[in-house]
């Protein structure tokens, strides 16, 4: 048995071989992935460009500008004159944001009142909106404190002040190659090793090839096991590719055991293999194939967590987000790197993914004997 | 001429209809990345599960929970009783966030003294935890004033301060589907257009029909028109279907003209079928074609901020993303959708588009035309 598997894994790894671009891309992709999500996958967004209509030309409005533009978060970059400039660079993007301060802010303030501004964002990316919102809010909050403590007296920090100490664990400069990173590692285990099983298998069928393998004394069993091997030692390179290049260029520190990683990462390759097998019982041609893939692609990209948190999502997408592998694997693959979280505190997620791969692996392996 | 291009769009429709799964995939694709984004793509953080240890037990310690729970950012959903169970919770994801009142935090706080609380935050999702990280100060510094408020006998209204009334332009409710409409129309129209044109090519000369294509009197400008119109018409079709859909379901607002949107999609149609066509030229199988067209959309998406924004990327990605056609129509599609501005605001990148397409399409029909020969 052991023979007859070897000699199609030899097999394969010939037609490999003889396209050695599809190899070399096999590993350049994962690099490639590695590098665009960890530099531009933030959502970070600091120096907004931000346009100021001071209205009022008081010492307290010049102190207002002053407080928001320390605080990071937005470049004063313009000064305007007129709210309809102001909405011309906003709705040219070359600002984001947008202070306007009416004439009487000043006023206001020394006469004890609360004095209003408007604070105009640009919503069309949430996420920049979303944090601009609260910044715009935290610094007026901060400069009301200032104006308590000059009118009353009262140093509002040191005298009645709660003082939070935050503690952020794991990723404490909240790093956000530390959190996709591990995300990329689940994700090459997942979808590429599916995408390359469902391939060869198809190209066989497309080419006729398959026949010709059915007449020998193979059995259906032989003929996976054999095919698949290569592309699980392909997978299997490009992690450890992944995390070489994580720990040394991105400096991810890994927290737990990488021997539990590897071990749990081949149980992973089983489900991602069955899932490619089971694609290739459906599709006739590579075309098929490769839209099989890209059609699950999509859903285990976006409801897994991979790229947004499941808790923010209506709860019927957390439902149905029970029935993907990858969700598992997302919780495993970053426990152990980020959280050094050992089998005491994941069996519930290798449990899952243990069922899951053997109910996948059968249905697609008595599929597939039954389609030879 | 005229003639002769039907013909090759008749034999390549042939080849669509003869392949209904695929087809049917080329439909269900935009819906189904409609769907997912519209509904899964939530950066906005609220309701955070938080797990509360409260050393203090007085009525003070209960008045902070109850400001957390009420900011809607936090939810408390356990009670911890020693630091370990804490942590254990957060280190199983149970909880994201962990209020920590040691004891004494109220003695502190009636002797007017400054009060320590600690806030545990799990930082492995940075999203989640920089959200997390400004709102637990938030709210203790809205605390704060109101309990030096009540020193001086004043509440948080009468107190002097600068209120703030944020106006959120183009977008007000910060929807994450509103972000992601323009630039799904703009996504599709790459990738529709780019990997069938590729794969369709590379599919003839893998299968030796090219050359019988070749003796006939058919020159290679309308081959290549004619194999590829089929695939701009399925696009336009896509395109609209998400606008349909976007306006009709997710009610997506289109604030500017949708003729000059599709006019200027047509010019970046030129930029993603040159891409195509230049990808079959150096493809030799469709696995290959495929990888090749992935690569370029790959970077594509990341770079031109259609997933992350990119003021957001190290200055080398942003110089970078100037180079990404994809990037220009993106600001494009939301400029007019979102924004409803016109070509006076959007001629730079209009004119960005053009000269991609220029120049991407005509090396790549270069380069079909010498291979041919």
């Amino acid at each position: 048995m052991l023979r007859r598997i070897l000699a199609i894994t030899r097999k394969e790894i010939i037609h490999i071989i003889r396209d050695p671009r599809s190899l070399s891309i096999m590993f350049m992709m994962p690099v490639i992935q590695l590098i665009l999500l960890g530099y531009t996958a933030t959502t970070d967004v600091e120096h907004l460009s931000t346009a100021v209509l001071e209205q009022d030309q008081s010492l307290q409005s010049r102190e207002l500008v002053d407080a928001y533009r320390a605080s990071n978060y937005f470049d004063v970059r313009f000064y305007v004159s007129s709210e309809g400039e102001l909405g011309r660079l906003i709705d040219a993007g070359e600002a984001k944001a947008g202070i306007i301060i009416p004439a009487g802010y000043g006023r206001d303030l020394t006469g004890d009142h609360e004095a209003s501004i408007a604070f105009v964002i640009d919503g069309s990316i949430p996420s920049v909106a979303a944090t601009a919102f609260s910044a715009a809010q935290t610094v007026a909050q901060a400069q009301s404190m200032v104006l308590i403590e000059r009118l009353y007296g009262i140093d509002v920090e040191q005298q009645a002040g709660i003082d939070v100490r935050p503690r952020v664990w794991y990723n404490p400069d909240m790093k956000s190659a530390n959190f996709m990173i591990p995300g990329l590692i689940a994700m090459i285990l997942q979808i590429q090793s599916t995408l390359f099983t469902a391939l060869s298998i198809a190209r066989e069928k497309e080419e006729g090839t398959i026949e010709q393998l059915i007449v020998t004394p193979l059995r259906s069993i032989e003929l996976i096991v054999g095919k698949v091997m290569p592309y699980v030692a392909v997978s299997l390179f490009n992690l450890v590719e992944v995390l070489i290049i994580g720990v040394l260029w991105f400096g991810i520190p890994i927290q737990g055991s990488v021997l539990l990683l590897l071990a749990l990462g081949v149980l992973a390759l089983l489900s991602s293999l069955g899932i490619g097998l089971l694609a290739s019982t459906i599709a006739h041609t590579q075309q098929e194939a490769i839209f099989l893939i890209f059609f699950l692609m999509l859903p285990f990209m976006f409801l897994s967590g991979f790229f947004f948190p499941l808790e923010a999502m209506p709860r019927v997408l957390q439902l149905i987000s029970y029935l993907i592998p990858l969700r598992y694997l997302l919780v495993i693959v970053r426990g152990i790197i980020l959280k050094g979280a050992g089998l005491s505190i994941l069996w519930e997620q290798v449990l899952a993914l243990l069922l899951f791969a053997s109910a996948i692996l059968a249905l697609a392996a008595s599929r597939f004997r039954k389609r030879l | 001429m005229s003639s002769r291009i039907i013909y090759v769009i008749y034999k390549e429709v042939i080849h669509i209809v003869r392949d209904p799964r695929t087809l049917a995939v080329m439909f269900l694709i935009p819906i189904m990345q409609l769907m997912l984004l519209g509904y899964a793509m939530t950066t906005d953080v609220d309701h955070i599960p938080t797990v509360v240890l409260d050393q203090d037990l007085t009525s003070q310690s209960r008045d902070l929970i109850k400001a957390y729970q009420a900011s809607n950012y936090f939810d408390v959903s356990h009670y911890a009783a020693t630091e370990e169970e804490l942590r254990r919770l957060i280190d199983k994801g149970s909880a994201r966030t962990g209020l920590i009142i040691p004891y004494g935090y109220g003695h502190d706080l009636e002797k007017h003294q400054s009060a320590q609380v600690s806030f545990v935050i799990d930082g492995s999702d940075p999203t989640v935890a920089r959200t997390a990280f400004a709102a637990a100060q938030t709210v203790a510094q809205a605390k704060s004033i109101q309990l030096a408020g009540e020193k001086i006998g004043l509440t948080l209204e009468t107190l002097p301060g600068v209120s703030v009334h944020p106006r959120v332009w183009y977008n007000p409710n910060m929807k994450s589907i509103n972000f992601m409409i323009p630039g799904l129309t703009a996504l599709i129209l790459q990738f529709l257009t780019t990997l069938f044109t590729s794969l369709s090519i590379v599919r003839e000369r893998e299968q030796g029909t090219i050359e019988q294509l070749m003796v006939t009197p058919i020159r290679p400008p309308e081959l290549i028109l004619g194999k590829v119109l089929p695939y701009v018409a399925i696009a336009f079709f896509d395109l609209a279907e998400i606008l349909i859909i976007g306006v009709f379901w997710f009610g997506v607002p289109i604030r500017g003209s949708v003729p000059l949107l599709l006019a200027i999609s047509t010019l970046f149609l030129l930029t993603t079928l040159g891409l195509g066509i230049l990808i079959s030229t150096i493809a030799r199988t469709q696995q290959e074609a495929m990888y090749l067209s992935f690569f370029t959309l790959l970077p594509s998406m990341f770079l031109a901020g259609f997933l992350f924004p990119v003021e957001a990327m190290p200055t080398a990605l942003q110089v970078i993303s100037y180079v990404i056609p994809l990037r220009y129509m993106l600001t494009v599609a939301s400029g007019i959708i979102l924004k409803g501005v016109g070509l006076r605001i959007l001629w730079p990148e209009v004119l960005a588009i053009a000269i991609f397409g220029v120049v991407i399409f005509g090396a790549a029909v270069r380069r079909f035309r010498k291979q041919l020969e």
